[in-house]
């Protein structure tokens, strides 16, 4: 096993832990939530904190998402190409894909500044600035994974295209799907 | 002119395999600076951070883990057994218990590949196994567990309701009927199909097999008594119901079943996560787009110009049903959602459609749209079981598909077919 494989599968293994964390912890703050409203003595910080915890679980999820390769797209157009000319389409869409993260992670920055001082309505000793960071580290994490999943997309492009991932997330592909004619 | 470079930028992006999410996040970035200038650009992460802060839709991630938990135990078995002593004396037998196993699986995950993996992976090989078409196996258990999507708890619901701005609870309850309709419809489908092709029935029906399969699965069937009794009583919200589905599988998994363990919980957030955030930043990044049309006023604009020339609300409806059907075939369910509902909705407020009923109008668009390639995860996942061909099996799935479209139509056309529960539990 080579350095890089080994880099990406630490990086990979760093951002399920991250997602695993956040889910037990957004599931946990509902569950108590619920249980001190069912109780008569309801958090005031329950649904802010749960909302702050599902924008970390989007942004670092969505690296994640894209270290798999699972993000919702549309290949249909570009799985017709033959390997040729899907190989520049699937860099140029690479291309965009990570340079609109780069100016999320620039303008995510600038936000966590400007941000300085503000804190959560319901906790007034939480930062905003903590919270607004999945922002810009998030998208700095998407960079990396796809970076790193860039090889598979190549291996995709010169290969038998895209596939679907959550098909492959369920143990099933396209290949055992017979398709005889196109209609 | 910027919203129509907007819209063909937005086309170009997804046809070169760009993920939608950013697609619409770039397209809304472009729309904004040209109009504001590049000092409004932090506005752009901004919006996509409270985009991601939809309280309600914090019960996605969680359904999806209550589903996968339980999934991940020998649930799937347990509903067929059900199912198959319920249902598997009927002629067809086992196209009977697919549909029924679906539905009751349904109950617990709001996924339908979910559903197609769990059911399809162990009834297809069995329909085979009896003489049933490869064909006929994939397709019933596709057109079943898309179905699904229409019953509560159902992700793409919950993503309506959100987009919409309408009770997520009412849209649960507002699909009861149609569901249970559609089953049974599908149900009457496969008993001719049956009677013509001479399928096997499993057996007479015993009420001792029932009622030692009814033990076996009442603690699976305990989830959707909590999530449908809870929320429509009103004793949790939809989210709060959620969580709740999550502490009751952990529980059921294990100490009744004890078949949980660590690595199936960690692989179960897991999907959870990255399920989730696929979703959830589609709608984030459609916050930006939504923002700068809302300041432009082009949903208005657009309902305007369509009821200026026609406020026949049936003719309208007929015109969406098209646009979400043909949008269906090319996109996922979630991507359709995000798209189309913030841009068409002022224009069913404009002629007095209720958007609860639009809402299933949409849900059952989308299910068929799961099923007619080349975009159809639920039709390719149960082909790739029953190692089938994709359109030989799309033939055979017509009979259900026109099913399916009847109920659409009975839906679009009646609204008291989707409205009337909703009505009676929660008044007009």
């Amino acid at each position: 096993m080579n350095s890089l494989t080994i880099f990406k599968n630490a990086y990979f293994k760093f951002l399920e832990v991250i997602v695993v964390a956040i889910m037990i912890a957004l599931a946990s703050v509902v569950t108590v939530g619920f249980l001190s409203r069912f109780f008569g003595s309801p958090f005031s910080w329950y649904d802010e904190v749960a909302s702050v915890g599902l924008a970390w679980l989007t942004y670092y999820g969505a690296a994640l998402a894209a270290a798999k390769g699972a993000h919702i797209g549309c290949p249909t157009v570009v799985n017709y190409f033959p390997p040729s000319i899907r190989l520049p389409i699937a860099l140029l869409a690479e291309a965009i894909t990570i340079g609109f993260f780069v100016l999320l992670a620039y303008t995510g920055t600038q936000v966590v500044l400007i941000l300085e001082g503000s804190t959560l309505i319901s906790l007034t000793s939480v930062s905003v600035q903590l919270t607004q960071s999945a922002i810009p580290i998030g998208a700095v994490l998407f960079i990396i994974a796809e970076l790193l999943h860039l090889p598979e997309v190549i291996a995709s492009a010169k290969g038998k295209g895209f596939t679907d991932h959550e098909l492959e997330e369920a143990g099933l592909s396209y290949d055992k799907a017979s398709i005889t004619t196109k209609q | 002119m910027i919203i129509f470079l907007m819209f063909v930028g937005l086309i170009c992006l997804i046809l070169i395999n760009v993920p939608v999410a950013i697609a619409l996040g770039i397209v809304g970035a472009v729309a904004t600076v040209s109009s504001y200038g590049v000092s409004a650009l932090p506005n752009v992460a901004m919006v996509m951070f409270d985009g991601a802060t939809k309280f309600p839709l914090i019960a996605i991630p969680l359904f999806i883990l209550a589903g996968a938990i339980m999934n991940a135990s020998s649930i799937s078995r347990r509903l067929i057994d059900l199912a198959s002593a319920l249902l598997g004396f009927i002629k067809g037998g086992l196209s009977m218990v697919t549909i029924g196993a679906s539905i009751f699986f349904a109950e617990i995950s709001g996924s339908a590949v979910a559903g197609v993996s769990a059911i399809g992976s162990i009834m297809i090989p069995a329909m085979k196994k009896k003489g049933y078409t490869k064909e006929f196996s994939a397709a019933i258990s596709s057109s079943a567990a898309s179905l699904a999507i229409i019953l509560p708890p159902s992700i793409p619901m919950i993503l309506y309701a959100v987009m919409s701005g309408v009770s997520v609870v009412k849209m649960f309850v507002a699909g009861i009927l149609p569901g249970i309709l559609g089953a049974l419809g599908l149900a009457a489908m496969c008993y001719y199909l049956a009677k013509k092709n001479n399928f096997p029935s499993e057996g007479e029906f015993r009420a001792k097999k029932l009622w030692e399969a009814f033990k076996g699965a009442i603690w699976a069937l305990f989830i959707p008594v909590i999530i449908l009794g809870g929320i429509f009583g009103g004793i949790v919200t939809a989210t709060e119901g959620a969580a709740l589905a999550v502490v009751v599988a952990i529980f059921i998994s294990t100490i009744v079943y004890r078949e949980f363990n660590l690595r199936i919980f960690y692989k179960s957030c897991l999907d959870a996560g990255v399920q989730t955030a696929v979703v959830m930043l589609l709608v984030a990044s459609s916050a930006v787009v939504g923002l700068y049309l809302t300041e432009t006023q082009l949903p208005q604009q657009l309902a305007n110009s369509i009821s200026d020339m026609t406020d026949n609300k049936y003719i309208i409806l007929a015109l969406l049903n098209v646009i979400f059907l043909i949008l269906g075939i090319f996109l996922h369910s979630a991507a359709a959602i995000i798209l189309v509902v913030p841009i068409v909705l002022p224009l069913i407020l404009a002629v007095g459609i209720d958007p609860v009923h639009f809402g299933l109008i949409v849900t059952l668009n989308l299910a068929i749209g799961q099923q007619t390639p080349p975009v159809a995860s639920v039709l390719i996942a149960s082909c790739s079981i029953a190692k089938s061909d994709i359109w030989a099996t799309s033939r055979t799935n017509l009979w259900f598909l026109a099913v399916l479209f009847v109920i659409l139509i009975i839906n679009t056309y009646i609204p008291a077919f989707a409205l009337s529960l909703v009505n009676l539990v929660y008044g007009t």
